[in-house]
């Protein structure tokens, strides 16, 4: 067996995803790095090697806006989306009728085209028009009708509900299957060692589907980091930027302001920031997956 | 104190009855085995005293209180899994003292009994371990330990060997056994293997087919079984049964060879099976005669496959046997040795 060439075949077959990989991959984002430190003005480049953007953005008063609004969408987001796909998951793990046909039920959401879903919600939350904020009216829960889009200090909240409800059934879905994945012997064990409903959730279930749990927080946190059109859709950002978020921003400065500079800027903060958290949380779930407790 | 009394136990699902009305008394510290073969419903009983399963109708008693509709965890019950179920994300530390930790035992108190469980099952350098880094004997005794903490009136054990090699589940076999004569906690032990049940049990329960067919000591399983069933799965190698009539007094062969005497009772041309331990078998210059088939030397003893008016039957000896396949052998049957089975409803006769 000739080792050398054996090398070489090897190389030869991971040649094209390594070619995809710098095409699509590293590429556009190294693209993006040397944009950030070069000084664009109306589209046009105006010299490399510059910290001017970064300084810029900085100085932007929108930019800490954006950042509160980029936390709350991801970090609320994530955890919520996680914690309801939990509990909806649990739910569907229970064997009866009635949830096997809600799993499949469930996806529903999750198979909707973004648009679709954004319209729908759009519409469902207007101020005036919208059947969410009459139904509440005619109940009497609220004297008038609230405009959940259009009042600054709902907006961003509203979207993160819109937000859970498009991703969670994936996240309920791989939980209910983690969950049914449990030894049964275990949950008996722990039945006779005496514990309750709660303890056997806490102290067993929970343990075993670790795994998957930090596989789903950190595949839902990638996922509403890169979700753009559910927000821009329903609120373009607004009211007055009230929901201005990484994304949004990005897209705006970019392609409606033309600043290349600021925007590839932010981008580069937005994954530093991005690979800061999941890096973190890998590192704090680190028993879970790293494929076994013993060290 | 902790005995168990079963009451008419019965277990349906739909309409498919698996227990038919089992009854059953665990004394104080008695080491109970239910055997039988799969599907027998043994396990089903256990899990039912345990609490894991309901009951359709019955009474299940500890100590005469009845116990059946608290939850497992009210029982007092402990259980030893087949697949030892340890909570792979905790030491056997932790394992062992799950149970104290959720009764809300203090931290101190918690140490002191698992480290006395532990040094009781020699676990106590393997404390800190990940039942993943343990071997299949000791997470078998990590599972004991997690009952042993919890001292409680019962001890159940579901098939507990079965994923073990042949040699450890000797060792363990003994093993559970001391961990009995040294603690004297009633125990309820569930198993398909005969030499288990037989060795073990200060009673045997067989089951087949969710009815008790017999219970009683081992030796009086194995000396006066009440039926077939019974005959043919307590001991190894099994015992032989060959069709046969009443003839003036005398079983014999259909080909006419004489197999012992025949009670009185039992009239003339009665069709009956008998059935004969391959111990009580002994070579002779006279009796049935027969073709040596098989020998299988065991080295303490010699196990000879015999063939008789087509059928087979095997002996064992503890003399050394110097016949080779084809030889033509006489044998006899060890007075008062001879087992007589109705033909018909397979029930003991004598």
């Amino acid at each position: 067996m000739n080792s050398s060439s054996d090398r070489w075949l090897a190389y030869f077959m991971i040649l094209p995803v390594v070619a995809a990989v710098l095409a699509f991959v590293i590429g556009p984002t190294w693209d993006v790095a040397t944009l950030s430190l070069t000084q664009v003005v109306m589209g046009q480049e105006r010299g490399f090697g510059t910290l001017g953007n970064f300084r810029a953005l900085a100085a932007d008063p929108m930019f800490t806006l954006v950042l509160k609004n980029t936390a709350i969408w991801i970090l609320g987001g994530t955890v919520l989306c996680v914690l309801t796909g939990l509990a909806v998951g649990a739910f569907l793990a229970i064997d009866s009728k009635m949830t096997t046909g809600l799993r499949a039920l469930i996806l529903l959401p999750w198979v909707m085209p973004d648009v679709v879903t954004a319209m729908a919600w759009k519409w469902m939350l207007h101020g005036q028009v919208g059947v969410i904020g009459s139904t509440m009216q005619s109940v009497g829960l609220t004297e008038q009708q609230i405009s959940f889009l259009g009042d600054p200090d709902l907006v961003m909240w509203t979207l993160v509900v819109v937000l859970i409800w498009r991703k969670m059934p994936l996240v309920a879905l791989i939980l209910c299957a983690a969950i049914r994945s449990v030894p049964n012997e275990q949950i008996e064990a722990s039945r006779m060692d005496g514990a309750n409903a709660f303890e056997r959730f806490r102290f067993v279930v929970i343990p075993n589907i670790a795994f998957s749990l930090t596989a789903v927080t950190v595949i839902s946190m990638i996922w509403i980091t890169a979700e753009f059109a559910l927000p821009w859709i329903m609120t373009g950002g607004g009211p007055a930027n009230a929901s201005q978020i990484m994304s949004t921003y990005i897209y705006q400065q970019s392609f409606e302001f033309f600043s290349w500079g600021v925007a590839s800027a932010m981008s580069v903060v937005n994954l530093v920031m991005l690979m800061v958290i999941v890096a973190l949380y890998l590192y704090v779930n680190r028993r879970s997956w790293a494929s076994g407790a013993a060290s | 104190m902790g005995s168990v009394t079963l009451n008419n136990i019965r277990k349906s699902y739909g309409a498919v009855e698996v227990l038919h009305g089992i009854d059953l008394q665990v004394d104080d510290g008695e080491f109970t085995v239910l055997v039988g073969p799969s599907g027998c419903g043994k396990s089903t009983l256990l899990r039912a005293i345990a609490g894991l399963e309901t009951i359709s109708d019955g009474q299940i008693s500890l100590d005469n209180e009845v116990i059946n509709h608290l939850p497992p965890k009210r029982r007092d019950i402990a259980m030893v899994f087949q697949n030892y179920a340890l909570y792979p994300h905790m030491t056997v530390a932790k394992n062992m003292g799950f149970s104290l930790r959720l009764a809300k035992e203090s931290k101190s108190e918690i140490d002191r009994k698992v480290r006395a469980a532990a040094g009781i099952l020699d676990l106590v350098p393997l404390l800190q371990r990940y039942p993943k880094q343990l071997s299949g004997g000791q997470r078998q005794r990590v599972a004991m330990g997690r009952a042993i903490v919890r001292d409680p009136e019962v001890f159940l054990f579901d098939e507990p060997l079965s994923n073990l090699d042949a040699k450890l589940r000797v060792q363990m076999r003994s093993e559970i056994k001391e961990l009995h004569q040294r603690l004297g906690t009633t125990t309820v032990y569930v198993t398909h293997d005969q030499i288990e049940a037989m060795t073990m049990a200060d009673k045997i329960v067989v089951m087949r087919g969710g009815h008790v067919e017999q219970m009683g000591s081992p030796l009086q399983l194995y000396d006066r079984p009440v039926n077939v069933f019974v005959a043919g799965f307590i001991g190894s190698p099994a015992m032989n049964f060959i069709d046969a009539t009443v003839q003036n007094g005398t079983v014999i062969t259909p080909s006419g060879a004489i197999l012992g005497p025949a009670p009185d009772s039992l009239p003339d041309g009665s069709a009956v099976t008998a059935g004969i331990r391959p111990e009580d078998i002994f070579l002779s210059d006279s009796g049935a005669e027969t073709t040596v088939g098989l020998i299988e030397p065991t080295g303490a003893e010699t196990q000879l496959t015999l063939r008789m008016d087509g059928a087979s039957l095997v002996m064992t000896t503890r003399d050394r046997v110097t016949l080779s396949p084809g030889d033509a052998v006489h044998i006899r049957v060890t007075e008062g040795k001879l087992r007589l089975f109705d033909t018909q409803s397979e029930a003991a006769i004598w």
